[in-house]
């Protein structure tokens, strides 16, 4: 497995203050290694290090100590910075560019920062537009276009430069669901499309566990947990839950039992049953009760979502 | 440097010139920088200079002075722009993910000055032979060139400390932007020699290499300089201060990238 990232005890510290006393650890001795043409989720609240690490990795960050390798560089020589910063990209949520600038003259000017020639930059300007469908934007200063419209242009901005590596902190933050869920889609279709390798910030467990191959929980500076998203909920015992509560005079037996079961709570006539995969032990329960002659009143199914995790690890 | 290195340098500075370029079109209040407060200031002196009944001698060294005032005030809002800009758009940090180096910002943004400045210079220059008549071109083409490069280079020294400011400061330093210039005014004799301000201004007026580089012209209309080879001072001013700023902003980067300044600058 080729890494395209790799990562070893990171750890960055703020100083602020007139003279200099508050320090805030932002990251502490953080190691990952993430996979060429994966896409790599950081997740965590508000505040738990995830821009400061992607901030680090885009080289506009300088770390207090840690060595990060990109494609085998070493980010912060000055060398290597340079050649990195060739193949890299970043995309921000609460996407901002020069504003008395065009959609087509922030890519120009973006393009030129990675010394693209005029020729290729309209080639590629024109891919880019008709990708993100900015079509009818695309002589719109960036001060007038909408949330979503600025966000798709910040995403389009990033493959500007023909990138290995997009950081992408938090992509969808502030989205409608319907905009966030266009912004996944096209994140998706980039991936398919291109071998690229995807760093993803976000507090979003559905974003994450639908885009990513794997997932890095962060806390207070520190990777906690980390692993594919099917593996965690594994590792936690976290499966879907199914509430089921059944019709008056009917009750759950309480050495109620079915395989799959990894956490049941039984309270007459209502259970919260958590089962490994609730499409295959759903049946199992309906067709039991029908045998025995039971009836349900209400049926609802939960299922297991990266939230779990993170509040099962953090607890 | 190889053909393809050389092109690569071009295409990243003209990112900045091109930056400068649209935003400048596009600000009514650019209009006002270049138009407006130029004209404003060098219509009020030289009005004044006809009220007060100076000699044309007197009144050739006030509009010198108050012409090379507005070239270099519109020529270093280029440069003290240029990362102003990207933090009132709350984008610096895309600038600085990208390849680009020092040079390519002051160099892109230097040239959009240098038009500007150097318009501002031409209409001044006509007005004052129209309404004053007064020729600011009476030096031949060389003098009149060099010390046009010294008004363009000492707009630079003044854009690049703010953009020093800026890193290390954030967003209070855009003040310096106006403010540094004008202070540099004061003690360089733009209206009056440098004889007449106190000792101590006098020891830091010999410091600025503006305070040479009008002197020098002034000589092609009959003003003894405070020294001698003012040219030469000027010019060694000049380019040490230009190679100090520019070694300084390297470390201000460098440092607004290890305090955070520079993502607290896009937020």
């Amino acid at each position: 497995m080729k890494l395209a990232v790799q990562i070893r005890d990171l750890s960055k510290t703020f100083i602020q203050g007139i003279i200099r006393k508050k320090r805030k650890k932002a990251l502490k001795n953080i190691s990952m290694d993430v996979p060429e043409g994966s896409i790599c989720g950081v997740l965590g609240p508000n505040g738990a290090g995830k821009t400061t690490l992607l901030s680090i990795i885009a080289g506009i960050l300088i770390p207090d100590k840690g060595n990060i390798l990109v494609f085998g560089e070493d980010l912060y020589s000055t060398k290597g910075i340079k050649k990195v910063q060739n193949f890299i990209n970043i995309s921000s949520g609460h996407a901002n560019f020069l504003w008395n600038m065009t959609v087509k003259e922030n890519f120009h000017y973006y393009g030129m920062l990675y010394g693209i020639d005029n020729k290729e930059r309209n080639k590629r300007i024109e891919e880019l537009i008709d990708l993100f469908s900015l079509n009818s934007y695309k002589d719109v200063r960036f001060s007038e276009l909408s949330t979503g419209t600025k966000q798709r242009l910040s995403l389009a901005k990033a493959f500007i430069n023909d990138p290995k590596i997009v950081l992408l902190d938090e992509p969808t933050v502030g989205l409608d669901p319907d905009v966030a869920m266009d912004i996944r889609r096209i994140i998706k279709e980039f991936h398919k499309k291109k071998d690229i390798t995807f760093i993803l910030t976000t507090h979003n467990m559905e974003e994450a566990e639908e885009l990513c191959d794997e997932v890095s929980f962060i806390f207070d500076g520190q990777i906690r947990v980390k692993g594919r998203p099917k593996e965690l909920k594994k590792k936690f015992n976290i499966g879907d839950r199914i509430i089921i509560e059944l019709k008056e005079g009917h009750t759950f037996s309480k050495d109620f039992f079915i395989s799959g079961l990894l956490n049941i709570s039984i309270s007459n006539s209502y259970a919260s049953i958590v089962v490994d995969d609730h499409s295959i032990r759903l049946p199992e329960i309906i067709n039991r009760f029908i045998k025995e002659g039971i009836q349900i009143k209400r049926m609802e199914i939960r299922k297991a979502d990266l939230e779990d995790v993170f509040i099962s690890f953090s607890r | 440097m190889s053909s393809s290195a050389f092109r690569d340098e071009i295409v990243k500075t003209n990112a900045f010139l091109f930056k400068s370029w649209i935003i400048a079109k596009r600000d009514i209040f650019g209009l006002f920088e270049v138009l407006f407060w130029p004209l404003i200031s060098f219509l009020s002196v030289g009005f004044l200079s006809d009220f007060a009944s100076l000699s044309s001698d007197m009144k050739g060294f006030i509009l010198i002075g108050v012409i090379s005032m507005n070239t270099i005030q519109v020529c270093q809002l280029d440069v003290a722009y240029v990362l102003l800009y990207d933090i009132w758009s709350k984008a610096l940090k895309h600038s600085f993910v990208a390849p680009i180096g020092i040079r390519h910002i002051l160099i892109g943004s230097m040239v959009v000055g240098i038009i500007r400045g150097g318009i501002v210079f031409l209409i001044l220059a006509f007005l004052s032979q129209l309404i004053f008549h007064f020729n600011i071109l009476v030096p031949d083409i060389s003098a009149t060139s060099l010390f046009l490069s010294g008004l363009f280079l000492n707009a630079a020294i003044v854009g690049i400390l703010v953009s020093i400011l800026v890193l290390t400061i954030g967003y209070k330093a855009e003040v310096a932007a106006w403010s540094v210039v004008s202070l540099m005014f004061l003690i360089c004799g733009i209206y009056y020699p440098i004889s007449i301000l106190p000792h101590w201004a006098q020891i830091i007026a010999k410091t600025l290499p503006l305070t040479y580089f009008l002197e020098y012209y002034r000589i092609f209309y009959g003003f003894t300089p405070s020294c001698s080879d003012v040219l030469v001072k000027g010019c060694f001013l000049l380019f040490l201060y230009l190679i100090l700023e520019i070694y300084i902003m390297h470390l201000s980067l460098k440092r607004a990238k290890q305090s955070g300044m520079l993502l607290k600058l896009s937020e």
